[in-house]
């Protein structure tokens, strides 16, 4: 009884009090999160591929101190980006694998516009391996590589291998085959250009994002395969360069159309442009795997922003076309410190073109 | 006559040496349940001491493989998406409690109760997709909202049923008491009935927060992450959780290193979270002597 009455008086005292206080509390709440929408900068959102994320986070650090904007990359791979530009829930996407015709009536339909592809960067997949005693520089060929993942060499000391490198001291031991297990660029380029240069690949296996990979395990992103390499002996697998130089894992020199061992490096990628310099298709959808050239490495690839060719919020799209002629002019300089290689000047007008091609509610830009 | 009271010592001998054994059994498995956590903490504090600064702070995370920064955005984003989950988790979940307990002593309260129980059970991943879909894509944005309406899913369940059960043993003789009073029903519920429940309730939302605020899988794909400092509800958002799964996977050592501090920091203001609630608990109980 005594008890409930001390409750009663307590609840008649508290009463206003409390109501004084949940009311300020509401309001505090209101304000705190609508602050966000007056005082908001103006943020544009993309999310995809791992390939360039060292090179798309830098550029985007950059600009924001030079303009404010902030283009929020999210990693999530290049499968994942174009499924958001599908779904039309992220400003922009990234890719390293083009999207397909199909994709790209997809998009058309769903969301009311074009999608145009806009390379940015070039940048080498690497053959890492794990071999105790065996350094930087191993020598493989196209055939050789399509072997080791079609499984049919499985031993480091084939013949194969050791005629290919003559002064190397190869162990007798198993090799160990690492993937991608997500959709990815990284797989793209490199399935890409073991079906150029076998054709028992392109009838087993083929070229695609996610393949059906006959012997190996899968590792998720670049970051996954890199520290399955470097805490397997035996291992081998393909990753994007600035992963293997960050990890200080070795590589392999590879063999390219002319018949010369290459090593992967700015240099060599950007001679892999070569060939399609003069025969680039219009909508800048190209591989340059086994290139022409004999300086060319043959495992390279463009990286590609997916951007919208009409956008509805005018503000967003001034900023998107604002920042890509700046990754086309200054944002070039960054990539060769971060192991990617800057664009040719041909292909850098192309882009230019491509751009100004983009509209804000039909109305041109620039 | 010697020989019954030998045996009667035997007897209780024999007790002793099983009661000896079992309680040592118990010891030890209490011993073994709190190990995980003792290591939790030990490689957590330690790991994530090394990187713990001011600048961790207020400072926003650098590109991707430059050593330095903070995480300010996702200490931040990670409390903003607590208050948006809380603001809907917490009236939802208690006023279902309140029902199930007070009022729902039905067929349907049973159902309630029942699917209750199984959203407790569902991965919070499912939670994940399924707000992505209903939130993320109608809207065509990733933003902190969808990410605590995730979280507020995913915390309703847990405070639904501690409101139940706490309401449960308060003592029917309170309400009739009250009643008796001439006070209403509602009344009755809301100043009485709730009020000796509070404790264990508050307990309950505490559990529901930190679970919440503990979650990465449902964030992914609602909240996205965000690279910079960011308030707005209608946009993608940072998280603590998100942050330490990117960062620990990464090929780099300092944002490894960083992960670690994340985990930390997440423990810390969790334990604060629990603190908050006990001194508020505790001022409101008092009454009791």
């Amino acid at each position: 009884m005594l008890i409930v009455d001390k409750y009663l008086r307590t609840i008649k005292n508290n009463t206003q009090e409390n109501m004084l206080n949940k009311k300020s509390i509401l309001i505090l709440l209101f304000i705190f999160f609508t602050s966000g929408y007056s005082f908001a900068q103006l943020q544009l959102n993309g999310a995809g591929a791992t390939f360039p994320a060292v090179i798309y986070t830098k550029w985007f650090d950059e600009y924001k101190k030079l303009t404010g904007v902030q283009f929020n990359y999210q990693v999530i791979g290049s499968g994942g980006g174009i499924r958001q530009v599908l779904e039309g829930t992220v400003d922009f996407g990234a890719t390293d694998g083009p999207m397909s015709d199909k994709q790209l009536l997809e998009v058309k339909d769903k969301r009311g516009t074009e999608v145009l592809h806009i390379p940015t960067v070039i940048g080498a997949v690497v053959i890492s391996y794990n071999i105790p005693g065996v350094g930087k520089g191993l020598k493989l060929t196209g055939q050789v590589l399509a072997d080791i993942f079609l499984g049919k060499i499985y031993y480091w000391n084939d013949i194969e291998i050791q005629k290919i490198n003559p002064g190397i001291n190869l162990p007798a031991s198993a090799i160990l085959v690492a993937h991608r297990s997500d959709g990815s660029g990284t797989t793209y380029i490199f399935t890409d250009y073991l079906s150029k240069v076998s054709k028992e690949w392109q009838i087993k296996v083929g070229t695609g994002k996610a393949v059906n990979w006959p012997v190996g395990l899968g590792g998720k992103g670049n970051d996954g395969v890199a520290g399955f390499i470097k805490q397997t002996e035996g291992s081998i697998g393909y990753i994007e360069l600035a992963f293997a130089v960050h990890n200080n894992i070795n590589y392999a020199f590879m063999k390219n159309k002319n018949g010369y061992f290459i090593e992967p490096s700015f240099k060599s990628v950007t001679a892999a442009t070569g060939e399609i310099l003069n025969n680039m298709p219009a909508d800048l959808r190209v591989s340059i795997t086994d290139a022409d050239g004999k300086d060319s490495y043959p495992i390279s690839g463009f990286t590609w922003l997916l951007v919208y060719k009409n956008m509805k919020n005018e503000e967003k799209a001034n900023a998107l076309v604002d920042f890509l002629y700046w990754a086309m002019d200054k944002g070039q300089s960054y990539t060769t410190d971060l192991y990617y290689s800057p664009l040719p000047n041909k292909i850098i007008k192309m882009c230019r073109n491509k751009i100004n091609t983009i509209t804000a509610n039909g109305k041109k830009i620039k | 006559m010697e020989n019954g009271a030998m045996k009667s010592n035997l007897y209780l001998y024999k007790k002793k040496i099983i009661n000896l054994i079992m309680l040592s059994l118990s010891v030890l498995a209490a011993v073994i349940s709190i190990i995980p956590l003792i290591f939790i903490i030990y490689y957590t504090v330690s790991k994530g001491i090394s990187h713990l600064n001011i600048d961790f702070f207020i400072e926003m995370p650098k590109p991707v493989g430059e050593p330095g920064g903070g995480m300010a955005n996702a200490i931040v984003g990670t409390l903003i998406m607590l208050g948006i989950g809380g603001s809907i988790g917490i009236p939802v979940g208690m006023s279902a409690g309140i029902y199930l307990s007070e009022f729902g002593k039905n067929k349907f309260g049973n159902v309630v109760r029942f699917f209750a129980d199984v959203l407790s059970g569902v991965p919070s991943i499912v939670v994940g997709v399924v707000v992505y879909s209903l939130v993320v894509i109608p809207m065509k944005q990733f933003s902190a909202l969808a990410g605590g309406i995730a979280l507020g899913i995913i915390m309703i369940p847990t405070i639904t049923r501690t409101t139940d059960e706490m309401i449960k043993i308060v003592p029917q003789s309170l309400r009739e008491t009250a009643l008796s009073l001439g006070i209403p029903k509602w009344k009755t519920t809301v100043s009485i009935v709730l009020k000796t429940a509070w404790k264990g309730i508050a307990t309950g939302i505490l559990l529901a927060l930190s679970r919440a605020a503990g979650e990465t899988a449902p964030l992914l794909f609602t909240a996205l992450g965000n690279r910079f400092w960011s308030t707005s509800i209608g946009q993608p958002i940072a998280s603590l959780t998100v942050y330490i799964y990117d960062y620990a996977k990464a090929p780099f050592e300092d944002w490894n290193n960083q992960a670690w501090t994340a985990a930390l920091v997440l423990i810390i203001l969790i334990s604060i979270l629990s603190l908050l609630f006990k001194i508020i608990t505790r001022s409101r109980y008092n009454i009791k002597q």
